[in-house]
């Protein structure tokens, strides 16, 4: 059975403002991502990786060219249906884990599903699902300041995906870990990768991720220079 | 989601505790405030009420145009049935008659020659009736240095400065030169009874208190008075009221083209005392508007300190889904809840201190050393029913504004420039 493309990217062209002229962040991206890839969006930093990921994120808008996220068309999405894109299909992995530090882990996990008004016990339940998932049950009631690094990515992994969203999108999520958690961290993504079929998209230039993928595309100045499948090396 | 949001207000003190101090602050400073500059003017204009003008003053037309020269040749004749009147017709109000008189004071020695003389200004009020309020209006019992109050006919109250200048004891006579109703020449003798200082310039050079009915007899205004007054019962000026009464007064004698027909005026009338109720009326205000404009500034500051603190948090709430609206939504919503509970805790504290201000005054005697006004010498603060509120106002307002100014922000900044600094 065939499986369609969730993401496509057709003649993309993003340019910011910069003082009296403009900067071509990408130019010219023609892409597809299908249900369940794990890809990373490789190149040196200005190449362009994390405004795609904005875009796919439906987080900044094209400047020319169509971009598709699951049968929405980013360019015409007002804020609240963009809102609601990310708020039901979409999350979100940074490099600095930006949990809310005055709430425990529980809470931070349990705040994704406040958004979608889910009853109390189901979230309950989604919340302590997500907390085992990335082997957090004995730090529910911890807070942020409390954790590791590596514990604080794995909530914010437990925070992005318990509300089972198709499509993952990870900016940099190892800069900021040891070699040790960040193999624990991307371990821990590809299990849900392979278990919920999630799609993953990485913005990073961290030689440990890509030992992971199974697709590798490779930006310089805004263009794409190689998209290849590979056979991971820590499958 | 209001549960969650109040956990952390709760939890982050830089987003509750510091903001509710501010505002506790500045409420508590704008009731006391208010209730400080409303009690200080009302205790002006109560001073001069009770002393010179009464809350209404009943005059001749003719002594009105002169009333600051004080003509006792055009006084209220009648005066007992004219109060009888005023009674059955305004029982809220308290009428009470006066006369004041300017006059020499001789001081004789032991063979009844001039030993000394001064000039003095003098008031008959009345001391003897049963129930007189007239000596506490007057705040004379606690203003005698020695002696006591004139218990029987003849007897005077001077000023202890002109005493002490003269040399003159309790029990000593002393003759006062004036001029009767009539224009006719004037003597009667006195025996001091007691000396008073009011810590007013104006009636301590030289005063002589004495009763109304010596008044009369020394002046040879019986059955007249120079004025009658009328105080509020309540004890506090309300203007609206003394306004029906004057006008319902005056109504009666508008067709009496008589120039000693009575005429009545209430204290907003009297010239100065006008711009100082006018001026009582407008500083509460002007004390408030500079509260809220401060408290603005600050709690905008705060406000914007606290946003930008939490942009890492609004990205996320942005990148999690969240709508601007939301976010702007919910910091609106605990502006409002912190705004609430710091004007309640600054409302209590400020009431608190204005009650004991209310009760004790702060004695400021020494700085009113040798001004001429009739100025009080302890001024109190006056709690009035705005008092409750009015510290929401800026309590209120100045959090939410702060905080609405601060929040524009999140809608002026494209969501990929949040999630940006989300990476940083």
């Amino acid at each position: 059975m065939e499986n369609p493309a969730i993401i496509t990217i057709d003649k993309l062209i993003k340019r910011f403002p910069v003082g009296n002229g403009e900067f071509t962040a990408l130019n010219n991206i023609n892409l597809q991502f299908k249900k369940g890839e794990f890809t990373g969006l490789v190149g040196p930093s200005g190449s362009g990786k994390t405004t795609l990921l904005n875009i796919i994120g439906s987080l900044d808008t094209p400047t020319e060219g169509i971009v598709t996220v699951l049968d929405h068309s980013i360019a015409k999405l007002t804020h609240k249906q963009s809102a609601q894109l990310r708020n039901k299909h979409l999350g979100f992995i940074f490099q600095t884990y930006n949990l809310f530090p005055v709430y425990t882990v529980y809470e931070n996990v349990e705040f994704a599903l406040l958004l979608q008004h889910m009853p109390a016990a189901e979230r309950r339940k989604a919340v302590l699902d997500a907390l085992e998932w990335v082997g957090l049950t004995d730090k529910i009631n911890s807070k942020p300041p409390q954790l590791s690094g590596g514990e604080g990515q794995r909530v914010a992994i437990a925070r992005a995906m318990v509300k089972r969203p198709a499509i993952m999108l990870a900016d940099e999520p190892t800069a900021n870990l040891d070699s040790k958690n960040s193999h624990h961290i991307l371990q821990t993504m590809k299990r849900l990768n392979e278990e919920l079929q999630t799609t993953f998209i990485f913005a990073t230039h961290d030689e440990k991720v890509m030992g992971y993928l199974n697709r590798i595309i490779s930006l310089e100045d805004g263009k794409v220079v190689k998209d290849e499948q590979v056979v991971p090396a820590k499958n | 989601m209001i549960q969650f949001l109040f956990k952390g207000i709760i939890r982050d003190k830089n987003r509750s505790v510091l903001p509710i101090l501010v505002i506790s602050l500045g409420v508590f400073l704008t009731v006391l405030g208010s209730a400080w500059f409303k009690g200080v003017f009302s205790d002006m204009i109560n001073t001069n009420a009770n002393f010179t003008a009464g809350h209404v003053r009943v005059m001749t037309r003719a002594y009105a145009e002169n009333v600051d020269q004080t003509p006792n040749d055009l006084a209220l004749v009648e005066v007992d049935q004219l109060i009888n009147d005023l009674d059955n017709q305004f029982p809220d109000f308290e009428w009470v008659k006066r006369t004041h008189f300017g006059g020499l004071l001789d001081v004789p020695n032991e063979e009844g020659e001039t030993r000394a003389q001064g000039m003095a200004i003098g008031q008959g009020i009345d001391f003897f009736s049963p129930g007189t309020h007239e000596p506490e209006r007057m705040n004379i019992p606690s203003s005698i240095v020695e002696g006591k109050l004139p218990g029987q006919p003849g007897e005077a109250l001077i000023s202890d400065d002109f005493a002490k200048r003269f040399k003159v004891n309790i029990g000593d006579p002393i003759t006062l030169f004036g001029s009767t109703m009539y224009g006719g020449m004037a003597f009667t003798n006195f025996t001091v009874c007691g000396t008073v200082r009011f810590g007013m310039r104006a009636l301590d050079r030289g005063a002589i208190l004495i009763d109304i009915s010596d008044a009369q007899i020394a002046l040879d205004m019986a059955d007249a008075a120079g004025e009658v007054l009328g105080f509020q019962k309540s004890g506090n000026y309300d203007e609206e009221r003394a306004l029906q009464v004057k006008d319902a007064f005056n109504a009666q004698y508008a067709a009496d083209s008589d120039e000693f027909a009575p005429v009545m005026q209430r204290l907003n009338d009297q010239a100065f005392l006008g711009y100082y109720l006018d001026l009582a009326k407008y500083m509460s205000s002007i004390v408030i508007f500079i509260f809220v404009l401060a408290m603005s500034i600050v709690l905008w500051n705060t406000g914007l300190l606290g946003g930008l603190r939490r942009y890492n948090e609004f990205g996320m709430r942005l990148a999690m889904g969240e709508e601007k609206r939301h976010i702007y939504g919910s910091l609106i919503t605990e502006s409002i809840i912190i705004g609430t509970i710091g004007s309640v805790v600054g409302t209590i504290f400020g009431l608190a201190a204005g009650y004991y201000l209310q009760q004790h005054g702060i004695d400021m005697g020494s700085a009113m050393q040798g001004g001429g006004m009739m100025l009080p010498t302890v001024f109190k603060a006056r709690i009035g029913p705005e008092a409750f509120y009015i510290g929401f106002i800026p309590g209120l307002i100045s959090m939410v504004l702060g905080n609405a100014l601060a929040g524009i922000a999140i809608y002026r900044r494209q969501t990929a420039v949040l999630t940006k600094e989300l990476s940083v």
